[in-house]
């Protein structure tokens, strides 16, 4: 999940022959994504007669998504483009987990909970934080959202923990 | 002729549809309260609102705020949709006027001009003529949707299979032409949405394909979720890494004098008009959309100007001209939308998303078999630019406190919003992490340069061109050559081949090239 730091190698580990590396990096992902679609897909009924079978469309995709993604590459290798742009690690850590915590805990403990806890965690991603005001903020915004939600959305959502209601 | 007013009136009666609503507190005593103008309001509100918000461009803004129109019902919730998508915009363009943030490509040619006339103390003016120019623009372009509606529903009915694929592919060849960048990274973008789109059961045969036996992914990804975490959560973590605070010149003054005065109206005037035109045409066209209008207004202007030394330094023809193109073109585009059910931008995606979730396959049959929401929906967007012009001028002073929120505090908000929003939409948290993996992935996109907009486009139109391609080889037999000996067809793959020529062309990509630059000189 909060792996995409990982994606940005050093330019040191590019051979000098590769002058776009931010271009030849990308390409090669799509060309990966393209492979991974078609392996996926490969078990999906191809054309039978002139009609489609369900892994017509899948398989056209993606190949399709190859040969661009390898352009994409060969365009990386041969022409001077932009250096890799640095990855930072934070934001996206902090923010993922959060994403994570809310989606693992709003079912067992209800929203108030989740909201808050995700609201402290997503508040790490930032060296700015301050931890006072970042709780009033998250209190009032799991406050504001409970009342939003359910009562002017009327869309129904659990509030409290589930051994609370019980 | 006659036809035309029949539409807009029962457009407007739509609109102006009044609900009696009973509150038990009154005993049984009811008020009329007119909903649906209640609901283009609010929406008109809450987009600007999170439109304001600097770093947040109106495909985020409209994404974030999708959940909340899930509980409506159709009518009410593409009115107010389409309420939020203009007041997106016109937070965009205060913000680039006050801060020199564009929150969204759109408004970046605003920011020249509009920031300059903001630091030399004329913020109001140059606001409220972003304001009047873009009721203007949005006046006239209410009125061609509606001239052009009905005959181009007729052409649409006259498409076969192969008529709607071809029509799909020049517009997604439309999008690539006329977007900022790299065209192969385009086109790549387009056919990964494309391949994203094929995930989930199969429409003719049920099988599953590529869910890995994910009971989430059964039913294809959904397109809330991906919008939601490709735009919301990526431009978090993306903001995020530019330390969201440093750049941020807010200009000090308090905002005063709103009036503009006789000579900027007279100077205005011919460039608000020069920018409607040019953007209800852009804006028509398929993949054109907003971003391309303002810029080509904006150097349009600068051509004809006697002046142009004048323009980013100030001259408030470089904030009228963009801002009425933008609006013209925002509102345009939804005539290929309504019309012929094909989304020519990713904000227009994120509508057929929404039309989706309420059951709703926007094309030309709706237009026959539900005439109010569709004609509610064009009223509603005269209603509605009438409302930004009311309500945001007054407002000016909470959008210029709004900007002061620090960004520590605003991320995390979102994060929380986006995600309860997500969830809310299925009550499934797979979702939520599954907008997770495509923020990452858009963060990622971002960071090489891919842009994640044709991608939307892509994965909406996905499904409609697989359908279209099989029924068309069916019909003809497996012959491939269909989509090339039926006239219709011929004619729209031949524009297609010809423009993707233009695009690659050496002389014609400087020139689209200089458009985009122009705002970085």
């Amino acid at each position: 999940m909060s792996d995409a730091p990982s994606h940005a190698p050093e330019k040191s580990i590019l051979p000098s022959w590769v002058k776009g590396p931010q271009d030849f990096i990308g390409g090669l992902a799509l060309v990966a994504i393209a492979a991974f679609a078609l392996w996926a897909s490969s078990d999906l009924q191809g054309m039978h007669g002139f009609s489609f079978g369900a892994g017509t469309a899948p398989r056209m995709f993606g190949i399709l998504l190859l040969g661009l993604g390898a352009a994409v590459t060969v365009v990386g290798i041969f022409t001077e483009g932009a250096t890799l742009s640095k990855f930072h690690w934070r934001g996206p850590l902090f923010v993922s987990l959060a994403i994570l915590c809310f989606a693992l805990s709003i079912r067992p403990m209800g929203m108030i909970f989740s909201a808050m806890a995700s609201f402290l965690i997503a508040a790490l991603g930032s060296t700015e934080t301050l931890w006072k005001e970042t709780f009033i903020v998250g209190a009032c915004l799991t406050a504001g959202c409970a009342l939003l939600f359910p009562y002017a959305l009327g869309l129904p959502l659990q509030m409290w923990p589930t051994f609370l209601i019980r | 002729m006659g036809d035309l007013f029949s539409n807009l009136g029962l457009g407007f009666a739509t609109v102006f549809q009044f609900v009696q609503w009973a509150p038990p507190l009154l005993g049984g005593m009811s008020i009329p309260i007119p909903i649906n103008i209640l609901l283009c309001l609010i929406g008109a509100l809450v987009g600007t609102l999170v439109g304001v918000l600097p770093g947040i461009g109106t495909i985020a803004t409209v994404a974030m705020l999708l959940p909340i129109t899930f509980g409506l019902p159709p009518v009410g919730a593409l009115i107010m949709l389409a309420g939020i998508y203009y007041g997106a915009q016109y937070g965009g363009s205060t913000t680039s006027i006050l801060v020199n943030i564009p929150g969204e490509a759109g408004s970046v040619v605003t920011a020249l001009d509009g920031f300059q006339m903001a630091k030399q103390g004329r913020a109001g003016p140059a606001l409220a003529i972003a304001a009047i120019g873009s009721f203007f623009a949005g006046c006239v372009s209410t009125v061609l949707i509606a001239v052009l509606g009905a005959p181009l529903t007729k052409l649409a009915l006259a498409f076969g299979p192969a008529e709607y694929f071809s029509l799909m592919v020049l517009g997604l060849i439309f999008a690539v032409v006329l977007a900022k960048g790299s065209v192969l990274k385009a086109i790549a973008m387009i056919v990964f949405g494309l391949l994203l789109s094929m995930v989930g059961s199969d429409i003719e045969t049920g099988a599953s394909r590529m869910s890995f036996n994910i009971p989430e992914l059964a039913d294809g990804l959904g397109f809330a979720t991906v919008a939601m975490g490709l735009f919301g959560f990526a431009e978090i973590i993306r903001n995020l890494d530019a330390g969201g605070e440093e750049d941020r010149q807010l200009v000090q003054q308090k905002v005063t004098g709103l009036m503009p005065t006789k000579k900027d109206m007279k100077d205005s005037a011919p460039a608000i008009l020069r920018g409607t035109v040019l953007g209800s045409i852009l804006g028509i066209l398929p993949g054109g959309g907003a971003v391309i209008a303002s810029f080509a207004a904006y150097t349009l202007e600068k051509k004809l100007s006697k002046h142009p030394e004048r323009f980013g330094r100030g001259a408030i023809e470089g904030v009228a001209a963009p801002e009425s193109a933008n609006n013209a073109a925002a509102q345009t585009s939804f005539i290929p939308l309504l019309t012929l059910g094909i989304p020519p931008n990713a904000v227009m995606a994120l509508m057929v998303g929404a039309m989706t979730i309420h059951g709703i396959v926007p094309g030309p049959q709706v237009m026959q078999k539900q005439p109010e929401l569709v004609w509610g929906m064009i009223a509603s967007m005269w209603i509605g630019n009438l409302m930004l012009l009311v309500i945001n001028l007054p407002m000016v002073g909470i959008w210029v406190r709004l900007l002061r929120v620090p960004y520590r505090l605003m991320f995390p908000s979102i994060v929380v919003f986006c995600s309860i929003g997500i969830y809310s939409v299925n009550n499934a948290p797979m979702d939520v992490v599954l907008a997770g993996v495509f923020g990452l992935l858009g963060y990622w996109l971002i960071k090489h340069d891919f842009e994640p907009a044709p991608l939307l486009l892509g994965m909406v139109l996905g499904p409609l061109m697989e359908e279209n391609l099989r029924r068309a080889l069916l019909i003809s037999r497996g012959d491939a050559t269909v989509f090339f000996t039926r006239p219709l067809s011929a004619t729209l793959m031949a524009i297609s081949a010809f423009l993707l020529i233009l695009a690659v062309l050496p002389a014609l990509r400087k020139k689209r090239d200089e458009v985009f630059v122009e705002s970085e000189s």
